[in-house]
């Protein structure tokens, strides 16, 4: 037994039209009403379980509701009531509908249908909830993305960790499972190192230490330049050995895009054209902009390396330090950024490695930023001072383990100038890009 | 037994122990806390300027009442010191300014009438040059003992295999003019190789082993055993055939002296010394050598990844075996010891850290390399009593005693212990020129600031916040005993872990959180103790009652804090 379409369909609506992250995700489009497009259902009694797919004009959600008596759900949701959908009638019997993944009983029973029985857990932990999916963690073993916004076709983040997974590359979150349905990847189960820590945590670790030095900094130096330099390298949680380390899993990352997708040349009129897309109207503005994508189409065909898969969105958030060492923990699987920003590094794109090599550097420029911008006002100078030096030798290390990695050579370009050239290109593209849209920092 | 002689300084302040009987635990050594010592640098009795065994067995009152289970002693055999007596001259006495074999026996029977065991370091690797094996070796290529070293013509057998001092030795091979031939040494020139391949040579130091099991010793620290054969086209380190001899060291042992240990130190990754447990029958402990220098980093880098990233390269070892940790020891960390993979590691680590640079194969106390920082002493030593593994504790350290740089490499760490704030240190009643190292005598970690007498009047000392620590541990097996599981914390300065296994009672299990912060800062965590929902963490140090246990579990801790926390049924 279980509800009908008919009565579902108005309740589930009217529950999208509710949640933030649906707002969020219809922002910008033209009115259009949203419709049930169909309604499979995954586990029938008590609890009961089924897929909404929902459409709002070319977009696509997948809503994954459950049921009980309304007498076994009291208390059953703990705390997550806003989860409740509402009041159906499933064959003369009033149920509560909510949405599924409140229930730990359906979240484990989501996991046995994601992975085709091949996964079981007896625990499973809320982590986060974002606009284009939910995330679960099962025994702290596994990790479960639930996917709202649906893409037409494969997933970029699924296809780019299926196809490095089936070249043997093991620097990441490895995918245990995708669940394809209806035409759309539903939810992507991957495992979960419980350990392991974000990127950026550990730069916030580093930058606390090295800031709260500040004043004695001063004090021993007098704080010119190349003394902060000193100061960065001598700070307790100086983060240039784990850039390193960061450096060479990129160097095997991209290597290894490059087995799963192929690479080609990267010709230096499209490598330019990148650059002045990316500039946008600064292009007009910035005679560095100028000169740069002036410079690099001036480039001798055949030395500007190779154009691979690229992460694409690339930087501390999407790195893990776990006790093997550092791993990918993720792609831009997000839709709604890719069409909201179109001079955003996109998933599933295409361009020069050192794309990514300079994201990564941008990150790690932004997060000494935001660091020295929380520190007490009568520190300012000194803090930005010494997050400058911070990212500067962070920069120096993780390109440094990057250009060590045993076989880069062959995707960069052959000679360290036109390198040089294009990764300060990508890095002005990236400041660009934030200066246009801080939150998308 | 007659009872113990009591040292009067701790009678008077009431500190004397009560005598503890002598556990027959064939397994003592895996909850054991040792406690290593220099009968030359910890107390004269006759005033001679020299450390004595008949002053170790004044002192071990002291020791009894710091609760250690087995003192560990550094080489005591007739040596010409170059090489701090692990250049053995006469396996068979006691340097004479030390004491006596009968003195063993006497510090072994009154160690053991307090509850104490005692081990001595033994190297079997090879010999001094002056020891008269050698000697008779060199005279003649076919005297009775020619075969007892490794001899050639030439200086060129084994030539890839690395020299561990490079520093000093140009090769593995040195010229002997007396014989005319070349020996083999893998480490000081003045140190041959025995040669192992002899069966004489196996069956003497059998002997040796037999012997001091015999005085009474309770095992032994094996120096430098991953060298003892040579074979073409290997590294000639961890072969088969030492390991089929430790076996038959281990049979002997376990057939005739139940109950004592083999120690093995094998500087090497945790993955290769774990061949050295065998499969419960070779040797009892190994060192983790890896593990000491991370704990600094960690605390360096305020991050736990260098601590938890060795721990989860660490294999499970026989339930019969222990690991030894350390902080620090009378020798450790110079790169030239270490193995590849680790030196890899300490160059990335170090090399780029000018105050690590400095500190790398300097071997220093722990105080001074901490930089005299009370918590951060407390923080390591709550790591060193609660991670798998027996502690060792190093003369001096238990009331953060300092170094002497000046003194060089081998003697920096090994001044007098410090026992009053009177003449040398309360060490010896000579001539101060008369001593055999000058007793710290700087304003910090001076003798006049920093004695075990002053230590002991002072109840919120170090030493006494150790000697807590080494009760609670005590009274807490599974701290020693348990296994591990290191926990998710979302803040990477924190380490979380959990020992658990079996209580003392039969059937009980007990469960112990330990949480720490590797930062100088305060901080907060938030820990998923989800599986031990409803148990109640109580502080163990102060029993004071926690919060339940939750999933999302808040924690803060001060600045270098730490907590031990037993999970009870509420």
């Amino acid at each position: 037994m279980a509800p009908t379409a008919e009565s579902l369909a108005p309740l589930a609506l009217a529950y999208l039209e509710r949640q933030p992250w649906f707002g969020l995700a219809i922002a910008g489009l033209a009115p259009a009403p949203a419709a049930l497009l169909s309604y499979s259902v995954l586990r029938d009694g008590r609890p009961g379980l089924a897929r909404l797919l929902v459409g709002r004009g070319e977009r696509r959600f997948q809503l994954l509701v459950g049921w009980r008596n309304p007498a076994a759900v009291a208390g059953m949701l703990g705390g997550r009531e806003e989860a409740i959908i509402g009041s159906a009638d499933d064959g003369g019997e009033d149920v509560l509908v909510y949405e599924a993944l409140a229930d730990d009983t359906l979240a484990l029973e989501l996991l046995d249908l994601a992975t085709q029985g091949a996964e079981h857990a007896e625990r499973v932990r809320h982590v986060s909830t974002l606009v284009s999916h939910a995330s679960l963690v099962f025994d702290d073993r596994l990790f479960m993305k639930c996917y709202r916004v649906l893409e037409p076709g494969v997933r970029p983040e699924v296809e780019a960790m299926l196809r490095l997974d089936s070249v043997g590359f093991n620097a990441m979150l490895a995918p245990i499972a995708a669940w394809r349905a209806e035409g759309f990847d539903v939810a992507l189960v991957r495992e979960f190192l419980p350990g392991a820590l974000e990127g950026r945590l550990l730069a916030l670790t580093s930058l606390r230490d090295l800031l709260a030095r500040a004043a004695e900094v001063r004090e021993a130096s007098g704080a010119p330049a190349e003394d902060l330099e000193e100061a960065t390298s001598a700070t307790g949680g100086d983060l240039a050995s784990e850039m390193r380390r960061l450096g060479a899993m990129t160097g095997s990352l991209h290597l290894a895009l490059a087995a799963a997708f192929g690479d080609r040349v990267a010709t230096p009129e499209a490598l330019a054209a990148i650059v002045a897309a990316g500039c946008g109207e600064g292009l007009e503005r910035l005679e560095r902009a100028r000169s740069l994508v002036g410079a690099i189409a001036a480039l001798e065909p055949g030395t500007t390396g190779r154009a691979i898969r690229l992460h694409g969105d690339y930087h501390l958030r999407r790195v893990m330090r776990a006790e093997p060492g550092w791993v990918v923990a993720g792609f831009s699987d997000d839709p709604l950024y890719a069409s909201r920003r179109p001079h955003t590094s996109l998933p599933a794109r295409t361009g020069s490695p050192l794309e990514d090599v300079a994201d990564m550097c941008f990150s790690l420029r932004q997060v000494a930023r935001e660091a020295a911008q929380l520190r007490p006002s009568d520190e300012a100078e000194l803090a930005e001072a010494l997050a400058g030096a911070w990212a500067r030798r962070n920069q120096e290390a993780f390109l440094e383990g990057y250009r060590a990695a045993p076989g880069i050579d062959r995707l960069l370009p052959g000679h360290p100038a036109a390198a040089g050239l294009l990764l300060e290109a990508f890095a002005l593209v990236r400041d660009r890009r934030y200066e246009a849209s801080p939150a998308e920092g | 037994m007659a009872a113990p002689a009591r040292d009067p300084s701790l009678v008077s302040l009431g500190v004397a122990e009560r005598a503890r009987p002598l556990d027959d635990d064939p397994h003592w050594y895996r909850r054991a806390v040792f406690y290593e010592l220099g009968v030359r640098g910890f107390y004269d009795s006759d005033g001679d300027g020299v450390g004595d065994l008949e002053g170790v067995i004044e002192k071990l009152d002291y020791l009894a009442w710091l609760g250690i289970d087995c003192i560990w002693l550094l080489p005591f055999y007739p040596s010409p010191l170059r090489d701090g007596g692990y250049d053995v001259a006469d396996y068979f006495s006691v340097a004479p300014e030390l004491g006596t074999v009968e003195d063993v026996k006497r510090l072994v029977d009154e160690a053991h009438a307090r509850g104490i065991r005692v081990i001595a370091d033994l190297v079997i690797n090879h010999t001094s040059d002056q020891h008269p094996w050698f000697q008779e070796s060199r005279s003649s290529r076919d005297n009775p003992k020619a075969d007892w070293y490794v001899w050639s013509d030439d200086d060129q057998r084994w030539s890839d295999v690395r020299v561990i001092f490079c520093d000093t030795e140009p090769s593995n091979w040195t010229y002997d003019p007396v014989r005319g031939q070349y020996y083999w040494h893998r480490f000081f020139h003045h140190q041959p190789d025995l040669n192992f391949d002899n069966p004489e040579v196996r069956d003497a130091i059998v002997s040796v082993l037999r012997f001091w099991l015999e005085v009474g010793l309770d095992g032994f620290r094996l120096d430098a055993v991953a060298y003892l054969y040579e074979r073409d086209g290997t590294r000639c380190e961890n072969l088969p055939e030492t390991h089929a001899f430790l076996r038959r060291l281990r049979r002997e042992m376990d057939r005739d002296f139940p109950g004592r240990v083999l120690l093995a130190e094998v500087n090497q990754w945790p993955a290769d010394v774990v061949d050295y447990f065998g499969d419960g029958d070779e040797c009892h402990m190994c060192f983790h050598f890896p593990l000491m220098p991370r704990m600094f980093m960690a605390v360096r880098r305020e991050q736990r990844f260098p601590i938890t990233e060795i721990l989860a390269q660490t294999p499970a070892i026989p339930p019969n075996c222990q690991w030894g940790i350390f902080l620090r020891n009378h020798d450790e960390l110079t790169l030239e010891m270490v193995a590849d993979d680790e030196r890899d590691y300490m160059y990335q680590e170090y090399a780029a850290d000018p105050r690590m640079r400095k500190n790398l194969g300097i071997r220093r106390r722990l105080a001074p390399l901490i930089d005299n920082d009370r918590r951060v002493a407390e923080l390591l030593y709550a790591f060193l009593l609660s991670l798998p593994g027996a502690p060792v504790l190093y003369y001096g350290d238990e009331i953060l005693m300092g170094d002497n740089i000046y003194l060089g490499d081998r003697d920096a760490v090994r001044t007098p212990m410090q026992w009053t704030p009177d003449r040398n240190g309360g060490f010896s009643r000579a001539d101060f020129a008369q001593l055999h190292l000058p007793p710290l005598m700087d304003p910090v970690y001076g003798y006049q600031a920093l004695n075990v007498e002053s230590a002991l009047r002072d109840t919120s000392s170090f030493l006494h916040w150790l000697r807590r620590m080494l009760a609670i541990r005590r009274h807490h097996l599974v701290l020693a005993t348990g296994s591990l599981e290191v926990l998710p914390a979302d803040n990477p300065s924190v380490l979380a872990y959990v020992r658990s296994g079996e209580r003392g009672e039969p059937g009980g299990r007990e469960t112990i959180l330990c949480v720490a912060n590797l930062s100088r800062f305060a901080q907060a965590t938030e820990l998923s103790l989800g599986r031990f929902e409803g148990l109640r963490p109580i502080e163990l140090i102060g029993r004071s009652a926690f919060p339940p246990a939750t999933d999302g579990y808040q924690i803060t801790l001060g600045p270098y804090g730490f907590y031990w926390f037993e999970l009870e049924e509420r």
